[in-house]
């Protein structure tokens, strides 16, 4: 038997498709799964948080509130009290004991915990020029308790590391991918409610008040150093100039009217050297 | 500028994944090239499995011949396998791996047995072994090792 050596020209044990185009399909595959995941989860985390009572709500604030060494603040109090009596009688916030904390840290920002605790960063309380601007932001924090934004946030984010982790293993280098494909939609999720909370806010400000001055005031003073829109795409809250004209819009649909703002009582921040 | 320090470890994944395409597939360019044209060259040598014996006036010597070689994943092919271990169906940025490796090993054995003046190789095997198992797993490096090994007939 005669034998001819032969080099083969084609390769069947290798895959023609190009890599990219693989990639595509399975980076939009993962989206959808995970565009799934984060729906179901949703509507499981929302179902079990308006199940869950204000009591077991408020014990997992006890254990929030330990991370902020904050003290709790008797004028904020006030100011949180009268927006409180300015809420219709039948408004579920009633069944909350609020307490509002001053944690002394420059971070402009307030954060709702679940139980009814609010805490405010001196940083924030630093830039407030009113007492209505202040109203605003409790009364935006007050929108979260009664959206029960904080109880969901949590039930979401639980269910999305459970999920992965139960689907894809604890180590695995694709459960901390689909995580981070997840967290596109939470950021999404996140602007949303906090536009809602928004609304809430003004609402009540306006209640209290009877109109909606200095509803905007702190966010366009915000929006003059925010930058540009694209680092707000990943970010947990919308944009300042995009809650400013939702605002305004609001103020136009319910034809709120908007008077002068009323100066700041200057006793809230202890007095500082 | 914010944007990209605040997602650092999106940014660092992004880049490595790109790093990891334009150096991974400039790297398998090459060496299949090279093998391509290797190959050609050690056409002459041939590779068959036999049976019963040489007559022993034919042969002068024989000699195990070995060849081996380690093939590393790189970052772009690995996302691609971690996207495969979600879906389920072939590995397809494996594949040319596994066949480098392969074709790579054979060549090596068959230029082992060139320098010691064979004129064939008999029985030859291959086997292939995993260096750094759970290749998908966080934080570790997967590659293939092949090794080709068979009996290089030196004639009379």
């Amino acid at each position: 038997m005669q034998f001819t050596p032969k080099q083969l020209v084609d390769n069947i044990n290798v895959s023609k498709s190009h890599p990219l185009i693989e990639l595509l399909w399975l980076l939009g595959g993962l989206i959808l799964l995970s565009g799934l995941i984060f729906f179901i989860l949703g509507i499981t985390a929302d179902w079990a948080v308006s199940k869950t009572p204000i009591k077991v709500e408020t014990w997992i604030g006890q254990l929030a509130l330990n991370e902020f060494p904050a003290e709790e603040n008797q004028s904020l109090g006030e100011q949180l009290q009268s927006l409180l009596d300015s809420l219709p009688e039948e408004s579920p916030l009633h069944q909350y004991n609020f307490r509002i904390f001053l944690s002394n840290a420059e971070d402009i920002n307030a954060i709702a915990l679940p139980g009814g605790n609010i805490v405010v960063f001196s940083g924030l309380l630093e830039l407030m020029e009113s007492e209505n601007e202040l109203a605003m932001v409790l009364a935006h924090e007050l929108g979260h308790f009664a959206h029960r934004d904080h109880l969901s946030g949590l039930g979401r984010g639980l269910g999305i590391a459970v999920a992965a982790t139960l689907l894809f293993g604890e180590e695995s280098a694709a459960s901390s991918l689909v995580s981070k494909a997840l967290l596109t939609f939470q950021a999404k999720y996140s602007q949303d409610q906090e536009s809602a909370a928004d609304q809430f806010g003004l609402d009540l400000l306006t209640r209290r008040y009877g109109h909606a001055g200095g509803a905007i005031d702190f966010f366009s003073r915000l929006s003059e150093d925010a930058g540009n829109k694209l680092p707000y795409l990943l970010a947990s809250h919308p944009h300042p100039k995009d809650r400013i004209d939702a605002l305004e819009q609001h103020i136009k649909e319910k034809n709120y009217r908007v008077k002068a703002t009323e100066p700041l009582a200057d006793k809230i921040l202890p007095e500082t050297d | 500028m914010d944007i990209l320090l605040q997602n650092f470890d999106l940014v660092i994944f992004l880049l490595l994944a790109i790093l990891g395409y334009t150096a991974g597939s400039l790297a398998e360019k090459r060496h299949y090239r090279s093998i391509i044209k290797r190959e050609k060259e050690l056409l002459k040598m041939a590779v068959i499995t036999a049976e019963g014996s040489f007559p022993p006036s034919k042969v002068k010597e024989s000699a195990l011949v070995t060849g081996s070689v380690v093939v590393s994943i790189d970052y772009f092919k690995r996302l691609l396998a971690i996207l495969r271990n979600i879906f389920g169906g072939r590995v397809k940025s494996y594949e040319s791996l596994v066949d480098r490796a392969r074709r790579e090993a054979i060549l090596r054995m068959k230029e082992s047995a060139k320098k010691q003046g064979a004129n064939m190789i008999i029985n030859m095997r291959l086997e292939t072994a995993t260096i750094g198992r759970n290749a998908n797993k966080k934080k570790t490096v997967g590659s293939v090792e092949a090794i080709a090994y068979g009996t290089a007939i030196i004639m009379n």
